[in-house]
């Protein structure tokens, strides 16, 4: 059943674990009899699906989380720490996919928190000196005296790195750390963890990307449904094994839809002519929004949406994406600019008169966003809708037997996975939650869907699912607008696309034209005038 | 998924356990904290020198023994229901509203002022019932317009609120409604506005169906409706409220209303109803922390209108319990029931009740712990 | 008679001020305790207690001994239990006004409770009338507390563990025991607001001691921007009102009824909160328990 290290043992290991079972109070088996052996010297990735059980493992392995079977042991002693601060004594360091900083303390000051001992006065002096030689020595420089909140995502991730690093740690430990960062800042962070690890330090690197995983690592960990099911040196690992470890003895389709590579673009694009003369479905002109904290999120974005196509825009997450979708849907109002549908102007307007003009909305943030998490099924099933003449009697009563049959009917269609249209919303997986928002918005009969993020935090099989949907919904003549920080996604679902970069459109083209190193840049910011 | 979840027989222990608790969670918890309010009653009583148990025993049969205490006990819910619901209808919308109290008392104002009218029973109550109805609403939705339109939070302006209808009513009662026959009390209501008893030589009235009907119409409202659909969703997630049409602030401002009518028809229940005077007193007499009582029906309540029926009759039975229980042999004043409310309260704010108690090994292990750590000695126990 | 004016807001800014200033470091490190109002009055009763059985000191910290405490219940109940502190602090404000009407009919008067004068804390004798000398401490403890805040490590901690618990975490602060801590602190110090009523100012003890001044604290705290200095401001501010209520009241030949005098207080904390100017920076993580994750 348990599946040993490949490497021999003894062999200058940094931490070992034996035979890791991890059960949940609810009786949820997150890890299941994993044996591993992290050594110096090198990079280890832990690869997964959403839920495979990485973040847990990572927490045992850190000392964090004690296994309710087997044991973590490395020569330094005993790893069982009851706080991240004695782990950092230890050695192991953590950088959190949510960064673990105050956002109102400054970068020296958020360093010099995880130093100072209790009630000594705070020696912000020396720590500054100390922080200005870790940044020499490491090329990672970040401003020290501005608050922390106020620093663009790479720059903070720089500050959790360095707030890890000055304390000494031996082991590393990054949980997806690149899907914030533009394709140029990720090089820059591999340079570095590639640099660390000749220093003799050891890194785990959580993803969930392949690609990724192949390019920085020297060895890789797969786990699936909590079990160890690969432990192969990179070198001799292929994107097609890695793929096929990760989802198992799945269909075939799954497999292939784990990766969607620019090789790989599906066969059925623009099989439909679509007309493009005149404006789109969707015609916006000139969008100018502003964002939660008074700066320009969106500036002078136009663009058209036919019938019949996706329409994907790329970008890194925080780039305005959020406040262009929130423009288009009643949740914001901009300050310059015209959007229509079929015509008819949706800007400033509240979400339901929205609906009614046409438009679904699948939310980029589906628990804050686009359920409400307490609600049942059939409750979540009519958010938005609820006051269509379908739903709803005369004195504004709600016909909930009306309602409980369309539910099923949408259990049925989209293959959601609950005991019935009465279950909370928050008993489903990520994937069925998403299928039913999906299906929601997919049953207004809309003229244009606008997807954000539509497959983030899925498993592949949910990703794949709703990406299916996607494509027939456009086959049907539907237009489709696309909101992914997948690159991958957005390559392989659009038929025009755009890159988003600090609120404004860097190019509107076919993903055709253009190849993946210009694509990054363009995602960092690189005009095309300075790619070449 | 179910690979994961079988297999191991501790894990299937474990889920079963998982599973009926979370099931029986709403009910249990509100048992539960019953009972650990009335033990630490009981130690209350015992530490000022009383003897709980026989206390415990008559305010059992005066709750409950016969029909004169059901009576008795369903006449004190009938206004708790109603603040109850004040305050949950309230939290459902996400708000907390615990200015009942003050919205009784303007309430009461108002329905001493339709005793100034001679109308002919039936009407008379009716409009008694709405001039109730609308005061209470009145000053409801004066802290609910401040935080929308400033951003006061609501509990402090439902409390200032309550005191600014505390000195407002002394005002009235003392100089404009006054009872010429005694100055500690505002006229009184003719008997053309009084509810009909229910039970004889109790205080009980038909202002009990009034209460239910109410509640009745609360859950509709809430569970059967758009508006009520609205209010929920605006409660549990104002963001995606707003994603799906909602308007927030229409939702507030509607809980407030109907929270502020509910308290009204608090004091109309009381006065036209259980109290044997049918006036309002300088000290507020039978409408003191009626409002703060029923926040306690209310979360022992789960904040749903039916758990509120029966929590108020729990509440209802404690304090005509607690009456009995005063003149008996024990003596204990009924003051006490307003503590063992309290503690109710405070452990019905622990979340996941039936956790707690490992829990506190837990913590007391790691205490200790954390003692020995102090005193110098670090030798860790335990394999890693 | 400017000088009984500002004797007079002395005397009534002391639980605010006290009970203010300890809700701040409380909602420094993220806890939002609405039972003050039933803290006052409990301690106020223990403190009454206290004086009588050992004299006034005994009295003043039995009071901010019974604050602690009932802090000490909050605080555990929403940090290491993860409770709902709004609910918490309804009930404590419940079993408070159980409590004590319940006690001060076991001892005697339903309602009402004199103490001896000779257990009272002997007042000063100033221009401006009998001052106590907890006055002095109310005065001074404001700004004890923002140098605390500003420049000691204390204070970092306090507002990494309001601010951004997950890195107060990361960086060994144990959040749970800060807020614990922080919660305690501060429920002594109403503490001795509620005591100081009974022991040091009023001279007795009835059940409506409080007077809804637990609340007009938090309304003192939400003006304060948790700002200590803006705290005693806000104390003083509110005693000053109460003083004027009571002169106009005094004054013949004014026709405003006794009871509108008395609403004062609290129109003037609405019209503060109301009219708060400024954004108000409360820490992020106020209401929320920690978690973890």
């Amino acid at each position: 059943m348990s599946k040993s290290s490949t490497l021999p043992r003894d062999n200058g290991y940094f931490l070992r674990a034996e035979d890791i079972t991890k059960i949940y109070s609810d009786g949820t088996v997150a890890v299941r009899d994993v044996t591993v052996e992290i050594h110096s010297h090198e990079v280890v990735g832990l690869l997964g699906e959403n839920g495979a059980g990485k973040t847990t493992l990572t927490k045992i392995l850190s000392g964090l989380l004690p296994p309710t079977r087997g044991q973590v042991t490395s020569p330094r002693g005993t790893v069982r720490f009851s706080s991240p601060r004695e782990a950092l004594d230890f050695g192991i360091g953590m950088v959190h996919q949510h960064f673990a900083l105050v956002g109102t303390f400054t970068a020296a000051e958020n360093v010099a928190l995880s130093h100072e001992r209790p009630f000594k006065r705070i020696q912000l002096a020396r720590a500054r000196e100390k922080l200005e030689a870790l940044m020499e020595g490491s090329g990672l420089h970040v401003p020290l005296d501005v608050p922390v909140e106020k620093l663009a995502v790479g720059e903070q991730q720089r500050v959790e790195i360095l707030k890890v690093l000055s304390r000494n740690v031996d082991l590393l430990i990054l949980d997806e750390p690149t899907s914030v960062l533009t394709p140029l800042e990720v090089n820059d962070l591999f340079e570095l963890l590639r640099q660390l690890r000749d220093t003799d330090k050891s890194i785990i690197l959580i993803t969930h990307k392949l690609k990724e995983v192949q390019s920085i690592t020297d060895r890789i960990v797969v786990l699936r449904h909590g079990e160890l099911v690969g432990d192969v040196k990179t070198s001799e690992a292929t994107t097609e094994r890695l793929a096929r470890l990760m989802v198992g003895q799945a269909l075939e389709e799954e497999a292939d839809a784990v990766e969607l590579s620019d090789e790989e673009i599906p066969s059925h694009k623009e099989r439909r002519e679509v007309d493009r003369s005149g404006e789109g479905v969707l015609h916006v002109a000139d969008l100018t929004a502003k964002g939660n904290t008074g700066e320009i999120a969106v500036e002078g974005v136009s663009f058209d949406v036919y019938g019949g196509e996706i329409f994907g825009i790329a970008g890194v997450e925080g780039n305005g994406q959020t406040e262009l979708v929130e423009s288009l849907t009643g949740l914001r109002v901009p300050i310059k600019g015209t959007a229509t549908i079929n015509g008819t102007n949706i800007l400033g307007k509240d979400p339901r008169e929205i609906y009614r003009l046409g438009v679904a909305h699948i939310p980029e943030d589906r628990w804050e966003l686009g359920l409400v998490l307490p609600f049942t099924l059939a409750e979540n099933a009519i958010l938005g809708v609820h006051r269509w003449e379908e739903f709803r009697g005369p004195l504004s009563f709600l016909r909930w037997g009306k309602i409980n049959q369309h539910v099923r009917k949408l259990m049925e269609r989209f293959e959601i996975q609950a005991t019935g249209p009465s279950a909370p919303a928050k008993s489903l997986s990520g994937g069925n939650q998403q299928k039913l928002i999906v299906g929601r918005e997919l049953a207004k009969d809309p003229a244009i869907i606008v997807a954000a993020q539509p497959t983030r935090g899925l498993d592949i099989g949910a990703a794949h699912y709703i990406r299916q949907t996607l494509l027939e919904m456009r086959d049907n003549g539907r237009a489709t607008l696309l909101v992914s920080a997948d690159l991958d996604e957005v390559l392989a679902l659009s038929d025009r696309m755009a890159i988003m970069y600090e609120g404004k459109f860097m190019t509107v083209c076919s993903p055709a034209d253009l190849d993946r190193e210009t694509v990054g840049m363009l995602m960092g910011g690189v005009t095309a005038k300075e790619a070449t | 998924m179910s690979e994961r979840t079988q297999g191991t027989f501790q894990s299937r222990l474990l889920r079963g356990a998982h599973r009926t608790l979370t099931g029986l969670h709403p009910a249990l918890e509100s048992v539960l904290a019953a009972v650990v309010g009335l033990l630490i009653g009981a130690l209350a009583m015992w530490l000022w020198g009383y003897d709980p148990w026989g206390a415990y025993a008559t305010m059992l049969k005066g709750a409950f023994g016969n029909g004169w205490g059901l009576s008795d006990s369903a006449a004190l819910a009938t206004p708790l229901i109603l603040t109850a619901l004040t305050f949950s209808i309230c939290l459902r919308a996400g708000m907390f509203n615990i200015g009942a109290e003050g919205q009784v008392l303007i309430g009461g104002l108002a329905v001493i002022t339709a005793g100034y009218f001679s109308l002919p029973p039936g009407l008379h109550h009716i409009v008694a019932l709405v001039f109730a109805m609308i005061a209470g609403a009145i000053w409801s939705i004066g802290p609910a317009l401040l935080k929308l339109t400033r951003g006061v939070h609501e509990v402090i302006s439902t409390i200032m609120f309550n005191w600014l209808a505390h000195f407002l009513v002394l005002f009235m009662i003392g100089n404009v409604v006054v009872n010429p026959q005694s100055a500690d009390q505002s006229i009184q209501i003719p008997s053309t506005a009084w509810f009909p008893k229910l039970v004889r030589g109790t205080d009980l009235t038909y202002a009990l169906f009034v209460s239910i009907a109410f509640a009745l119409i609360i859950y509709f409202i809430l569970w059967h409706t758009a508006v009520g659909y609205e209010v929920r969703a605006a409660g549990l997630n104002p963001t995606a409220a707003r994603y799906g049409g909602i308007k927030n602030k229409r939702t507030m401002l509607l809980s407030f209303l109907l929270g502020g009518i509910s308290a009204g028809l608090a004091a109309t229940m009381i006065i036209l109803g259980s109290s044997p005077n049918h006036a309002m007193f300088r000290g507020h007499g039978q409408l003191t922390n009626v409002g703060f009582d029923g926040m306690a029906v209310a979360m022992v309540g789960r904040n749903h209108p039916i758990g509120i029926l029966i929590s108020a009759m729990f509440f209802g039975g404690l304090t005509a319990g607690g009456r009995l229980m005063q003149l008996g042999t024990s003596r204990v004043p009924v003051e006490m029931v307003r503590l063992v409310m309290g503690v109710i309260v405070l452990t019905m704010s622990i979340p996941e009740l039936v956790r707690v108690f490992p829990s506190i090994k837990k913590q007391t292990t790691e205490l200790v712990k954390s003692l020995k750590k102090l005193v110098g000695s670090e030798r860790r126990r335990g394999s890693a | 008679m400017i000088l009984q004016l500002i004797g007079f807001t002395l005397r009534a800014m002391v639980p605010i001020t006290l009970t203010a200033t300890g809700e701040i470091i409380g909602e420094t490190a993220g806890l939002f305790n609405i039972g003050l109002e039933g803290i006052l009055l409990i301690s106020a009763f223990a403190g009454a207690l206290g004086a009588k059985a050992g004299g006034p000191i005994v009295g003043l910290l039995v009071g901010m001994g019974v604050g602690a405490m009932v802090s000490l219940v909050f605080a555990v109940i929403n940090t290491y239990w993860k409770g709902t502190q709004m609910v918490t602090g309804i009930g404590i404000n419940l079993f408070a006004i159980g409590f004590v009407e319940f006690g001060l009919i076991r001892l005697g008067i339903p309602g009402y409770y004199a103490i001896p004068d000779r257990f009272h804390l002997a007042k000063l004798n100033t221009p401006f009338g009998l001052l106590s000398p907890v006055i002095f401490i109310a005065l001074a403890l404001p700004f004890i507390v923002y140098w605390l805040l500003k420049w000691t490590r204390a204070g970092l901690m306090l507002k990494a563990t309001g601010q951004a618990p997950e890195a107060a975490d990361v960086a060994g602060i144990n959040v749970n025991r800060i807020r614990l801590l922080a919660s305690v602190l501060g429920g002594a110090l109403a503490g001795l607001g509620g005591a100081y009523m009974s022991v040091a100012w009023f001279g007795f003890m009835t059940k409506g001691m409080s007077a809804g001044r637990g609340f007009i604290a938090l309304a003192t705290v939400v003006f304060s921007g948790l700002n200590p200095l803006l705290a005693l401001v806000g104390g003083l501010l509110f005693g000053f009102f109460r003083s004027l209520a009571s002169w106009v009241g005094t004054m013949p030949g004014i026709p405003i009824p006794g009871e509108f005098l008395d609403m004062i207080p609290y129109v003037v904390t609405l019209l503060v909160v109301s009219g708060v100017i400024g954004r108000v920076r409360f820490p992020k993580s106020l209401g929320k328990p920690y978690i973890r994750e």
